[in-house]
C-alpha cells in the first residue's frame, strides 16, 4: 500500500469511526446509564463505563416495583409509573402488531389490484393515496380524533391500531405497487393453466414471491407504529392504556426524575426494535431497491 | 380431437393483431406458428391458451366451443419462453403442483412427478430451486410440468429461443422425440423456420396478424404461396430477381442492357408479363464457363459454412444473389462466372400481388 493511500484510509477510518460514535454515543449513554445505580446516575465525572453495574433498574421496569429515590439518598414516592411499564410494551406491542397485519392485508390486496386489474383510476390511486403524507401529522390528528369519538374509540387500542394504518397503508402499497410490477405475469398464468383460481394464483404464488417486499413493509409498518408519539398522546388518556412512547413521559412527572429507571426504559423500547432490523435488514434493503431494476 | 380456429381475429383498442385466422389442427399432430416478431403466433397461442379472448371468432376442441372456458378448465399445458418456473418452490413442487391444484392424491401426485423426471433425467434435480438450474435444465422441468399432467394440448411459446445454439439443437430433437412418444397435439410458437421446418408436421407460416400459407414444410418450402412466405422458409433465404419476363414460352432476366435466356417458362400459355424471379440459393449454378441459358456474372465475396460455401455473385447493372455451391468448388473472389438455373426449381411471382404465379416442384 503506498503512502497516500495509507493516509487516505488512516482519514477515512478515522472518520467514519468518529460518525459512528456521535451516532451511537446517545444509545451507548443510555445503556450505561440503565446499568449504574441511582447514587452513580448523576455522579461526576460522568462515566462511560459504569464504576459498578445493575441490574435493578431492569427489575424494577419489569417487576413494577415502587421505586424511591431522594436527593439527598433518602427516599421519596415516585409516580406510579414504573407498575404500568409491562402494560405499556403489551399495548405498544398489540398496537404495532395489530396495525401491521391489517396493513399488510389491505395494502397487498390494493397493490396487487392495481397491477393486474384494468379499471379506471388504477393508475393515479398510488400517487393519490400519498399525498396525505404531504400534510403534516399535527394538522390531521385533530379531524382523526373526532373520528375516533364519533366511532367511541378514544382511549381504545383500536384508535391507535386504525390511526397507524392510516399513515402506514398508502406507502405499505406503494412499495408492494413496485414490487408486484416486477413479478412476471407468467408465472400467475402459468398458475392459471394448471388449474388454480385467481385467489389461490394470488396466495401460492405471488405472495411467497413478493416476500422481500411484505417483510420490508412490514417493517417499516412496524417501526411508524411502535415510534409514534402524537396519535398515543392525543387518542389515549388513561395511564394503563399508552404505549410505550408515551408512558415512558412519566417518568419526568414528580419532583425527580429517575434517569436510570428512564434509560432502562429506553433501551427496552429501542431493543425490539433495533433486533428486528438486524434481523430483517437483508430484506428491507431487498424490498425498497424493487422496481429499480428490471427482473 | 381436432382444434378449429373459426375466424379469429383479436385488436388491441386501434391496432388489429390477429385478422380473421381460420386454421384446423389435426389431432396428434405436431403445429407450427412461425413468422417475424410481431405477426400474432404468439397472441394467437395465448387466446388458444385462454389467456387472451378473441374480439370475434370461436375456438372448438372437437365439437365442443371453448372460447369462454377458463385457461384451467381447457386442459392444456403450456410452456412459457421464460419458462415460468416457481422461484420459491424446488423442481418436485414445480412439476407437482398442477396436480396439487386439481386435488391428486400426493402418493399418486408423487410417483408421476418422478415418472416425468425419469424420462426427462432430471430426477437428481428435484430438490434444487429453479435459480440452480442452467437453463436446459429450466427447459426440462418447465417440459415435465406440462407432461405430468397428461393434458390433451401442449403449448410451446418459443421454448428454446434462450437457449445457445447448440443446446437448441439438441433440445429440438428432444422436443421431437417427446412428441412422438406422447402423441400429444402440439402448437409450438417460434421465430426461426429451421425449428419449423424440422420440427413440424404442419406449419402455419404469419405476417401481420394474417395467415400466409399452412401447410406441411415440404408445401411451404417447394410451393410457397407468395414472397414472404418464400423469403422467411428456407436457409440461406431465396433470392428475389428483379427485372424477369415471360415471352414467348421463355424466361429472361434483365442483364443490364441486354436480356439473358435462363429457361423454358414455367407458365402456361404465350402470354407475356414481368415477373420476380424467386430462386433459392442451392438451385444457382456457378460455372467457370460459358453454357446454355445462363448470364454471366462476377463473384464479390465467399464463405465458408462448413460443408457449402455461399458464393454472392452480381451481374449486369446492380443485380445481386447468393449461391450455395459445395465447399470444394475451385471459386474465387473476382472470378467472372456463369450463372444458371435450375428451372424446375424457379419460382414465379407476381410483382404487385407477390403471389406465386407458378409454384416449383
Amino acid at each position: 500500500m503506498s503512502g497516500l493511500e495509507f493516509v487516505r484510509r488512516t482519514v477515512a477510518y478515522t472518520v467514519l469511526l468518529l460518525v459512528t460514535f456521535l451516532v451511537c454515543f446517545p444509545l451507548l449513554w443510555a445503556l450505561s446509564t440503565s446499568l449504574k445505580p441511582a447514587k452513580d446516575v448523576m455522579s461526576t465525572p460522568p462515566r462511560l463505563v459504569p464504576r459498578e453495574m445493575t441490574l435493578e433498574n431492569y427489575r424494577n421496569l419489569i417487576t413494577g416495583k415502587q421505586q424511591y429515590y431522594r436527593a439527598d439518598q433518602s427516599y421519596v414516592p415516585s409516580t406510579a409509573a414504573p407498575q404500568h411499564f409491562t402494560s405499556w410494551f403489551a399495548n405498544s406491542v398489540i398496537v404495532s402488531l395489530g396495525s401491521t397485519l391489517i396493513s399488510i392485508v389491505i395494502s397487498t390486496l390494493a397493490a396487487y389490484s392495481i397491477t393486474r386489474f384494468r379499471y379506471w383510476g388504477r393508475r393515479i390511486i398510488p400517487y393519490f393515496s400519498l399525498l396525505g403524507y404531504m400534510i403534516p401529522s399535527i394538522i390531521l390528528v385533530f379531524p382523526m380524533f373526532l373520528v375516533m369519538t364519533e366511532l367511541s374509540l378514544t382511549n381504545s387500542l383500536w384508535s391507535l391500531t386504525f390511526g397507524y394504518v392510516s399513515i402506514t397503508l398508502p406507502f405499505c402499497m406503494w412499495l408492494l405497487w413496485a414490487f408486484f410490477r416486477g413479478i412476471p405475469i407468467e408465472l400467475e398464468e402459468s398458475a392459471m393453466i394448471d388449474g388454480a383460481g385467481r385467489l389461490r394464483v394470488f396466495v401460492d404464488i405471488v405472495l411467497p414471491s413478493a416476500l422481500p417486499g411484505i417483510i420490508a413493509a412490514a417493517i417499516f409498518s412496524l417501526i411508524v407504529s411502535w415510534n409514534d408519539f402524537l396519535f398515543a398522546r392525543v387518542f389515549i388518556n388513561s395511564i394503563e392504556n399508552l404505549p410505550l412512547t408515551v408512558g415512558v413521559m412519566h417518568f419526568f412527572e414528580g419532583t425527580h426524575v429517575d434517569w436510570g429507571l428512564m434509560m432502562a426504559s429506553a433501551v427496552l423500547m429501542t431493543l425490539p426494535m433495533a433486533v428486528l432490523f438486524m434481523l430483517m435488514q437483508r430484506h428491507l434493503v431487498a424490498g425498497f431497491g424493487a422496481g429499480a431494476v428490471k427482473g | 380431437m381436432s382444434i378449429r380456429l373459426a375466424h379469429i381475429s383479436k385488436s388491441f383498442g386501434p391496432i388489429r393483431v390477429l385478422k380473421d385466422i381460420d386454421l384446423e389442427f389435426p389431432e396428434r399432430e405436431f403445429i407450427t406458428l412461425v413468422g417475424p416478431s410481431g405477426c400474432g403466433k404468439t397472441t394467437l397461442l395465448r387466446i388458444l391458451a385462454g389467456l387472451e379472448t378473441a374480439s370475434s371468432g370461436a375456438i372448438y376442441h372437437g365439437e365442443r366451443k371453448v372460447s369462454d372456458l377458463a385457461p384451467g378448465k381447457r386442459d392444456v399445458a403450456m410452456v412459457f419462453q421464460s419458462y415460468a418456473l416457481y422461484p420459491h418452490m424446488n423442481v418436485f413442487r414445480n412439476i407437482a403442483y398442477g396436480l396439487k391444484v386439481r386435488g391428486t392424491p400426493k402418493e399418486e401426485a408423487a410417483r408421476r412427478v418422478l415418472e416425468v423426471a425419469k424420462v426427462l433425467e432430471i430426477e437428481h434435480l428435484l430438490e434444487r430451486k429453479p435459480r440452480q438450474l442452467s437453463g436446459g435444465q429450466r427447459q426440462r422441468v418447465a417440459l415435465g410440468r406440462a407432461m405430468v399432467r397428461k393434458p390433451w394440448l401442449f403449448l410451446m411459446d418459443e421454448p428454446l429461443s434462450n437457449l445457445d445454439a447448440k443446446l437448441r439443437v439438441t433440445m429440438r430433437s428432444e422436443l421431437k422425440r417427446f412428441h412422438l412418444r406422447l402423441e400429444t397435439t402440439t402448437v409450438y410458437v417460434t421465430h426461426d423456420q429451421l425449428e419449423a421446418m424440422t420440427m413440424s408436421d404442419k406449419i402455419a407460416v404469419m405476417d401481420g396478424g394474417e395467415v400466409q400459407q399452412y401447410g406441411t414444410p415440404e408445401e411451404v418450402y417447394n410451393r410457397p404461396a407468395n414472397i414472404f412466405v418464400a423469403g422467411f422458409i428456407g436457409s440461406p433465404p431465396m433470392n428475389f430477381l428483379a427485372g424477369a419476363a415471360v415471352a414467348e414460352g421463355a424466361l429472361s432476366l434483365d442483364c443490364g442492357g441486354s436480356r439473358g435466356r435462363i429457361g423454358r417458362s414455367p407458365l402456361a400459355g404465350d402470354a407475356s408479363r414481368g415477373v420476380l424471379l424467386g430462386v433459392r440459393p442451392q438451385d444457382v449454378g456457378v460455372h467457370a464457363s460459358a453454357q446454355a441459358d445462363c448470364i454471366e456474372g462476377g463473384i464479390e465475396m465467399i464463405q465458408l459454412v462448413g460443408s457449402e460455401k455461399l458464393v454472392d455473385l452480381a451481374y449486369g447493372r446492380g443485380g445481386q444473389l447468393t449461391a450455395q455451391v459445395k465447399a470444394d468448388a475451385r471459386l474465387g473472389v473476382g472470378q467472372r462466372v456463369w450463372i444458371g438455373f435450375d428451372a424446375a426449381r424457379l419460382h414465379l411471382f407476381d410483382p404487385a400481388s407477390g403471389r406465386n404465379l407458378a409454384p416449383a416442384g
